[in-house]
């Protein structure tokens, strides 16, 4: 076993499960989604894009790619978040709810870079 | 080429993929010391002016982080922190400085990194090469020869791409003053990958020149060169006769071996010294003008050389007939009944034991250089009228063999360098030196007078071109060929001028375009379409040539008054 491999697949998977955590719920209800399960998909999202620098292969480079669209939605939900609660935590339900669809934008990249790990580890021959 | 398209990415961005994954540890580190902190703010609870408390939003979280991990500090805002906030702006403050230092410290420590640097370097040439629009030449091994090859191709507007496998010759390529900036890479040429990098596939290499020390290296890059890239012409260096045989079996295009070259050079200086002047005026692009040396018609030669330059050097001078003394150190073939002296040459008794005071000249050409100096000026001091030709073998000694008033140095780098270069150069001259050698030594004599008659001073510096008689070469020619006063090689030769003066140049050699050599064609030989004509004289005459040669009009006149005067 690679401790490496370990962390690789851990951080990814961990990505696409907050992403989840957070998507779930009403869309445009605030109760439903958690800033700081955002902030943690946010968080390991980014440590995951770092982890799939340096691969160079094909499939390599296609991970980094989604991940990379993962980030640029998580950070334009980020933005758009903090601009709208500048007062406090109090927000508008149709803020909220572009905020979840681009965190569900993310979601979606999120899958399939869980799908190419998938694929990669099963064309692994033992 | 499909091998090669998969090959090449692993270079393309190397340098950058390098510094991304030494930045991986550095990069997580600063994410986790910012989240970490981050988070921590926001949880912390603070109070507002009226004592309320409140949290922090991200936004504001975020901005603080921002503004102290890069140490500008603003100061705490919206509130005054609480001491359980200060607390943790501490750990905040010391986590993020740090993780940025080790950040950027990680990412110093890649670029200065001398194998990194390297690679860069290599990257960037060898993407200078691929993105080259003007014809280059490739010459590997940057030695004494490979460097006058350069300077000469430099001169001539030929740019070049250096390979070398040692860097301090690389270094001196890339201090060179040259019109065009000199590709180096540093690199085995023996290696495919790194004759691809200097761009052997490219449309617009030339060709690749092969001049290292080494024949097993030679012998491979000619080999690597015939198959990566079959259209491009191999020129070899070759240390020896079989190298040479085998370079030649798969048609490296000019193989030559430069002891041979020297050999060569030493028979023609003795027995024809007007053609070696001739040779090496029109080979050596700084030889300006016809340096004959004074050679005597009476005496013998004495010869000091060991290993297989001897033997080589006693071969061209028996087929010659000089009549000679060997001094070397081992004995040659008895066999051959020389005249053979035991020694090195350095000390006056063995030179004396070859009768030097009779003596027409000495050739020094041991493979030291030391050794070749002591014996020249040794010998001066036993005969002063002695021709004194001497062999050069590091390039490092030439300022000495420069002042010591020599009658010839011979200087292997450049030897090769000038017999690569003519050919480079133009095929046509190529020709004429072969048929040069067949000539006799009173033709060449008149030719070079012939010359001489026409220069309005006998120090004029000397050039030769080559002119094409077709549409792009001479148009103004092509123009008249099918008329009724069809045009001569004379035509070619006069200045545009009212009395129309013989301008100071020859014809070398007539090549037609079905291959017929015509050697120092008379000036009334008739041209045809196709004719390449080599031309030789005073420097310059080529520009005014080529301005009456492009002009149809000037031409017409020009032939009709020289007919008519022809005529009367």
């Amino acid at each position: 076993m690679n401790t490496q491999r370990v962390w690789f697949a851990f951080f990814i998977v961990l990505a696409l499960t907050l992403n989840f955590s957070f998507f779930v719920g009403e869309i445009d209800n605030p109760l439903h989604h958690h800033p700081y399960e955002f902030f943690f998909a946010l968080v390991v999202s980014l440590i995951a894009t770092v982890l799939k620098i340096g691969d160079r292969s094909h499939v390599g480079a296609v991970l980094l790619a989604t991940s990379l669209v993962a980030d640029v939605q998580l950070i334009i939900g980020a933005v758009i978040w903090g601009y709208a609660a500048q007062e406090g935590l109090a927000i508008e339900p149709h803020v909220m709810a572009s905020v979840v669809s681009l965190a569900g934008g993310a979601m979606v990249a999120n899958i399939i870079s869980v799908i190419l790990l998938l694929a990669e580890t099963i064309q692994i021959k033992r | 080429m499909v091998g090669f398209s998969r090959a090449r990415p692993s270079v393309r961005g190397a340098a950058m993929w390098l510094v991304l994954l030494e930045l991986r540890a550095p990069l997580i580190t600063l994410i986790l010391a910012y989240a970490i902190s981050c988070f921590g703010l926001v949880l912390i609870p603070g109070q507002t002016d009226t004592g309320e408390p409140y949290h922090l939003s991200f936004l504001q979280a975020f901005y603080i982080l921002s503004y102290t991990a890069t140490t500008i500090g603003f100061g705490e805002v919206p509130y005054p922190f609480t001491d359980t906030q200060r607390l943790w702006m501490m750990v905040v403050i010391y986590s993020t400085v740090i993780a940025w230092l080790y950040a950027i410290g990680s990412v110093l420590t890649v670029f200065t990194d001398p194998e990194f640097r390297k690679l860069r370097r290599h990257q960037k040439t060898v993407s200078r090469v691929r993105s080259n629009r003007s014809p280059f030449w490739i010459v590997c091994g940057y030695g004494g020869a490979g460097s006058q090859l350069v300077r000469f191709l430099d001169t001539s507007g030929m740019r070049c791409v250096v390979l070398d496998a040692e860097k301090t010759r690389v270094d001196s390529g890339r201090l060179s003053t040259l019109t065009y900036e000199l590709d180096v890479i540093l690199g085995d040429a023996m290696d495919p990958d790194t004759l691809v990098d200097a761009g052997v596939q490219h449309p617009l290499c030339q060709g690749v020149a092969v001049l290292t020390d080494s024949d097993q290296v030679n012998l491979t890059v000619a080999t690597n060169v015939r198959i990566l890239a079959p259209r491009v012409p191999v020129f070899a260096r070759s240390g020896s006769d079989a190298n040479t045989r085998n370079l030649r079996s798969f048609e490296t295009d000019i193989v030559v071996d430069v002891e041979r070259t020297a050999a060569r050079a030493i028979g023609q200086l003795i027995q024809r010294p007007k053609a070696y002047a001739l040779y090496h005026e029109l080979v050596d692009p700084d030889l300006n003008r016809i340096e004959a040396v004074p050679i005597p018609e009476v005496g013998h030669w004495i010869v000091c050389a060991s290993g297989r330059f001897a033997e080589l050097v006693v071969d061209v001078l028996l087929r010659e007939g000089v009549s000679f003394v060997l001094v070397s150190p081992k004995a040659p073939d008895p066999a051959l009944g020389l005249d053979w002296i035991e020694g090195v040459g350095t000390e006056a008794a063995t030179l004396r034991h070859a009768r030097i005071a009779d003596a027409a000249g000495i050739i020094a050409a041991t493979t030291h250089d030391g050794d070749n100096l002591s014996i020249l000026l040794t010998a001066r001091s036993e005969n002063s009228h002695l021709v004194t030709v001497a062999r050069r073998n590091r390039p490092a000694s030439e300022p000495v063999f420069r002042h010591g008033e020599f009658s010839v140095v011979l200087r292997e780098g450049r030897l090769l360098a000038q017999e690569m270069f003519a050919r480079i150069q133009s095929p046509l001259l190529h020709q004429f030196l072969a048929q040069l050698d067949l000539m006799p030594e009173a033709l060449v004599e008149g030719l070079i007078d012939k010359l001489h008659r026409r220069l309005p001073s006998p120090d004029v510096e000397l050039d030769h071109h080559v002119v094409d008689v077709t549409e792009s070469g001479a148009p103004a020619v092509v123009a008249q060929l099918s008329g009724e006063t069809a045009p001569r090689v004379g035509d070619l030769l006069v200045d545009s001028a009212r009395t129309h003066p013989a301008l100071p140049a020859i014809c070398l050699l007539l090549v037609r375009f079905n291959g017929d050599l015509v050697p120092f064609p008379g000036e009334n030989l008739q041209l045809q379409y196709g004719d390449a004509l080599l031309m030789w004289g005073a420097q310059g005459v080529k520009s005014r040539m080529d301005w009456l040669l492009g002009r149809e009009d000037v031409f017409a006149a020009v032939l009709a008054d020289r007919h008519a005067a022809h005529r009367t």
